[in-house]
């Protein structure tokens, strides 16, 4: 019984007037929790950490370069999610939001990258290595980066998030195969291979902040999704009769 | 209040960096919304009559 | 299942090709003046053009391969024939691969013809030049398939060629880092034979999937 109805509940999703009134309710929640998580998290990696023996204070960037690297790949998890569902059942609040994860995931590349090149440059005395995971994460912003653009190519919005979707198994596949091949390169080619955290483990006081910046910026990831995806479904459907009424409403 | 750091220009750079990217992400959507609902407003203003043309 | 037209639309590629002369050769052009280009560039030393020879001819290649790749289906999109491939009684999977298979006879093959004078120009040692070669036989079809892939799903844009570079970029990565580590440890006299055995490995991945792919981002472009 409850099964069928959280069933059905998930099919009417499929139906932009749904979709469109149900994400404004969860999105703001996911605002409010960014904000906490945030501010608990700023507070923990601003001031309650100690510095750290070796790299003194610039490890504070870890927590937010961490974070933004995990939710790089998570999203392109979730993206790879909707376009399976998007291609398989062709539901097109999938499609689109299959196609809004790509800014965004590619925002947390930009940070993860930007931030990694500020930390290296203090502690490694450059401000780019082809490390393995540095090498990986740029590859990944182009393939973000060519979703979008093919995406954004197609005059037919609909044929172009499904052309692109298929893009995004292709990444699937690929991505693995380009860490590790990007893993073997560095360890053949350099003969030693900087690396992250060492072989130090990390220290238990360091963990509140990252935890906190983690869901952080995993609740932000599903608010800008949301929001992103409302603003598509209405600027695809301004011609549609929903749409007319609910503008109609509002003024 | 604010701490003071080794490295500050480091920690501060990649901090603000993070706080630009994801002020971007938090207003683009905000702006495009707007952006959008003032058109299809319009719109719907020609259509009905209501429509006031600011230049006449 | 009937497949005698397969080679009657390879022949008919190749035929193509050959009526058009030059531009069929462009690859292959552009992979020899980026060749002349690079000892112009870095200097005519033999120790450090034969250390950079390897990944040198290898991007050239790449690059060259990217030249073909906007013609690859546009044409038979454009004049409707692409469509007839969903309504005959062949596997669509089986024209992609002989188009494929084509582009890859036109632009793969000249340039491994072509490798042993490559390798001269820029003094690559001796004993690597069969790995290179070997390389250039298991990466190119590799290319060709990826290049396909891109192609097929910018078939319907209108600005196909700066987007297609961008798609083709990443997906050559694994292909460029394994082709080049074979040919380099060959040239360090290591054995190239891990890195040629990965390299087989994506040429089977990329032969499996590909195909599919291709013909599903067709598909969609023509609905």
């Amino acid at each position: 019984m409850i099964w069928k109805t959280l069933k059905v509940g998930f099919h009417r999703l499929g139906s932009p007037p749904t979709f469109y009134r149900v994400s404004a309710l969860i999105s703001p929640w996911l605002w409010g929790g960014f904000a906490l998580c945030t501010l608990i998290g700023l507070y923990y990696a601003l001031y309650v950490v100690p510095p750290d023996y070796q790299q003194s204070d610039s490890y504070r960037i870890l927590f937010i370069h961490v974070p933004a690297a995990w939710q790089a790949m998570a999203g392109y998890i979730v993206m790879a999610i909707l376009a399976v569902i998007a291609l398989v059942w062709r539901i097109r609040t999938t499609e689109i939001m299959a196609m809004m994860c790509a800014p965004i995931g590619a925002a947390f590349t930009l940070i993860c990258l930007a931030t990694g090149s500020l930390w290296g440059r203090p502690m490694w005395g450059t401000w780019w290595a082809w490390d393995a995971r540095l090498t990986s994460m740029l590859v990944l912003l182009f393939i973000y980066l060519g979703i979008m653009g093919l995406y954004a190519a197609f005059e037919d919005r609909r044929k172009g998030a499904r052309v692109a979707c298929i893009l995004v198994l292709v990444g699937v596949v690929n991505i693995p195969i380009i860490h590790f091949s990007v893993e073997w390169w560095t360890t053949l080619h350099q003969g030693a291979t900087i690396r992250f955290f060492g072989e130090s483990t990390m220290h238990y006081s360091m963990m509140p902040p990252l935890v906190w910046m983690t869901i952080a910026v995993k609740l932000m990831f599903g608010a800008v999704l949301l929001d992103r995806s409302r603003n598509e479904l209405l600027d695809q459907d301004r011609r549609k009769g929903w749409v007319r009424q609910k503008v109609g409403e509002e003024t | 209040m604010i701490p003071q750091f080794e490295y500050a220009f480091y920690v501060w750079t990649s901090y603000a960096i993070f706080a630009f990217v994801i002020g971007w992400q938090i207003v683009q959507p905000v702006v495009r919304r707007r952006r959008i609902l003032a058109e299809l407003r319009e719109e719907l203003a020609l259509e009905t009559g209501a429509y006031n043309d600011p230049d006449s | 299942m009937n497949l005698s037209a397969l080679p009657a639309l390879l022949l008919r590629d190749l035929r193509l090709a050959v009526r058009h002369g030059g531009e069929s050769l462009m690859p292959l052009f552009f992979l020899f003046a980026v060749l002349i280009l690079v000892p112009l560039g870095v200097g005519p030393g033999p120790n450090l053009l034969a250390s950079i020879a390897p990944g040198m001819i290898w991007v050239a290649a790449l690059l060259a391969s990217l030249l073909a790749l906007e013609n690859l289906f546009r044409p038979d999109f454009e004049d409707g024939s692409l469509e007839q491939w969903w309504l005959g009684h062949l596997p669509v999977t089986g024209l992609v691969m002989t188009r494929l298979f084509s582009h890859w006879l036109i632009t793969g093959l000249p340039v491994i013809l072509f490798a042993p004078l490559a390798a001269q120009m820029l003094y690559l040692p001796g004993e690597a030049l069969g790995v290179l070669i070997l390389s250039l036989l298991i990466g190119t079809p590799i290319l060709s398939l990826v290049g396909g892939l891109a192609a097929a799903l910018t078939l319907g844009t209108n600005r196909g060629s700066v987007l297609l570079s961008i798609l083709v970029f990443p997906l050559v990565v694994p292909v460029l880092i394994f082709a080049t580590g074979a040919v380099s440890a060959a040239a360090d006299g290591f054995s190239p034979r891990a890195h040629l055995g990965l390299l087989t490995a994506l040429l089977v991945l990329a032969l499996t999937l590909v195909p599919l792919a291709v013909t599903a981002a067709l598909r969609l472009n023509i609905e």
